[in-house]
């Protein structure tokens, strides 16, 4: 097969921009996980969701994808509040099985219930942005749209973190959380924000993959599992590294078919997983516990 | 009439019974201190009055009022502050943000620039270190940030749980004079110590506990002269 120095160029910037998307999805697991030591197995199926509202945002009101996007934004952090007070407060001090089943349970609850009312037929985001030409790149303006989004909701995590009072409270419950509830902070309503803001990341992606692929309830389920290799990648916990993590995933994913069949990516990608939890558990960019 | 008042509280974790039957009343303006030895529910005592473990039976009042169900984050927001044992800082964050952290209650924010002169005042080692993270200083000025965390929360009622634990006398000694200070503007204060005799030596008035009931109470100074608390507790 003749490789194309063009053709990995382009497949590499493609997947680059994915990769941001990735990102975004990655760093709402890894911020429940940092904040609660919750691995959240309704991420898949909230990803999901975050496409079908956008999908019908868009196609029942004719809203700009975009500006459905900030609406597909609040309901996922609403819905992650709602999902850590009806299943997550209640087992947030048992061992991890119980979180892990707990969220399970909202997992095959969402599942079912959206294939009931989506059926399990494709929908598509009619939307296009055109693209743009760089020689031998092309690049789809909503991919390009996306990629920047990616970067103003990484940013604007960052500053709500570090900049504002909610933020500073998250960052001390993850740190030490009967202390924070010592200094007065009322933690159950901090762990709630937490997750929320987990969910709504979810659905932030999930909403700009529906601008980019096909996608049915059960669309999410993949995402989930980037979202597992990219944290570790990046390392649990740490919100840039899920960034990063995203962007390395995403030029991979570009990158691999040039040389091999699409269906050896997720090997490929789960062999580097087991490979990071070998050599470099706390993850690339993550600190040495 | 107590300020904060424990009334015959019982309490454990989950089978095990830790407090059999334990009352405490601190005085307005007095430093109170809990002494007792190592294992007898002095920490027990500590997080059920918090709202960190649930009394089985008995009531906690302060100012007059049953707060035995609240949760801790609104007994801190009344001004119930509790340093608590082993620091307990939020290690990730700098010296500045912990001391932030303290002034978390509604009621400690007008407060903040007056308190921060305070704490730097008694600690000046804290303001040189502000923006250094938490987890790396030394178990000394750990100590002394926990004490400046809980003064940022603007008590009403302070309580510090082992204060001394693992310090070089000279630094338990440093921290002891700082509380003086403290006694001195009017703070109600309660200490929490495995040393009886530091604890009696600054202390206005002490309950003694053992085996999760109070064996003795009365004037420091007395109870520093009770032949069963020098036999006991102060080795002598």
């Amino acid at each position: 097969m003749q490789i194309s120095f063009d053709l990995i160029i382009a497949s590499l910037i493609d997947g680059l921009l994915l990769g941001f998307v990735y990102g975004i999805a990655a760093m709402g697991l890894t911020l429940i996980w940092g904040v609660m030591n919750v691995i959240n197995l309704a991420h898949g199926p909230i990803i999901a969701l975050g496409m079908f509202s956008l999908y019908f945002i868009f196609d029942l009101f004719g809203l700009n994808p975009y500006v459905a996007l900030l609406l597909v934004a609040i309901l996922g952090l609403l819905l992650g509040v709602l999902i850590y007070f009806v299943a997550v407060h209640r087992v947030i001090d048992a061992p991890h099985l119980s979180t892990l089943l707990a969220t399970f349970s909202i997992n095959m609850i969402i599942i079912g219930l959206g294939t009931a009312a989506f059926s399990a037929s494709p929908r598509n985001v009619d939307f296009s942005l055109g693209s743009l030409s760089l020689g031998p790149v092309t690049l789809l303006g909503t991919r390009l749209v996306a990629a920047v989004l990616a970067v103003a909701v990484t940013g604007g995590l960052y500053l709500f973190l570090y900049r504002t009072r909610p933020g500073r409270y998250i960052r001390a419950v993850a740190n030490n959380r009967d202390a924070a509830e010592l200094m007065g902070v009322p933690s159950a309503q901090i762990l709630a924000l937490s997750f929320g803001l987990g969910t709504m990341l979810a659905a932030i992606a999930g909403g700009l993959i529906a601008t980019f692929f096909p996608f049915t309830i059960l669309a999410g389920g993949v995402y989930e599992l980037k979202s597992f290799v990219i944290g570790v990648l990046g390392g649990l916990g740490n919100p840039v590294g899920a960034l990063l993590g995203g962007l390395i995933l995403g030029m991979l994913e570009g990158i691999i078919p040039a040389f091999m069949p699409t269906t050896w990516v997720p090997v490929l990608e789960f062999l580097l997983f087991v490979l990071i939890l070998l050599v470099r558990p706390q993850g690339l960019f993550g600190a040495r516990k | 009439m107590a300020l904060l008042e424990i009334r015959d509280i019982t309490s454990g974790y989950g089978e095990v019974q830790i407090l059999w039957g334990t009352s405490i009343a601190l005085e307005d303006g007095k430093l109170t201190s809990l002494v007792g030895a190592n294992g007898a529910g002095k920490t027990t005592t500590m997080r059920t009055v918090m709202g960190q473990i649930k009394p089985w039976a008995g009531s906690v009042w302060f100012d007059g009022q049953d707060i035995s169900s609240l949760s801790a984050h609104a007994k801190a927001e009344m001004g119930v502050v509790l340093v608590p044992e082993g620091r307990q800082l939020f290690t990730d964050m700098s010296v500045e943000e912990n001391l932030e952290m303290g002034a978390s209650p509604k009621r400690a924010r007008s407060h903040i620039p007056k308190n921060l002169e305070l704490v730097y005042e008694m600690f000046p080692r804290l303001k040189e270190r502000r923006a250094q993270k938490a987890g790396t200083m030394s178990g000394g000025e750990q100590q002394m940030l926990a004490v400046a965390r809980g003064i940022m929360a603007n008590p009403i009622v302070l309580m510090i749980d082992e204060l001394s634990l693992g310090l070089a006398p000279v630094l338990v000694l440093d921290l002891f004079q700082s509380l003086k200070l403290l006694k001195d503007q009017g703070l109600t204060m309660m200490l929490v110590e495995q040393n009886v005799q530091m604890a009696l030596a600054v202390s206005d008035y002490a309950f003694v506990l053992a085996h999760g009931k109070v064996e003795l109470e009365g004037p420091s100074r007395e109870l520093a002269k009770n032949e069963h608390v020098r036999s006991a507790y102060l080795g002598l």
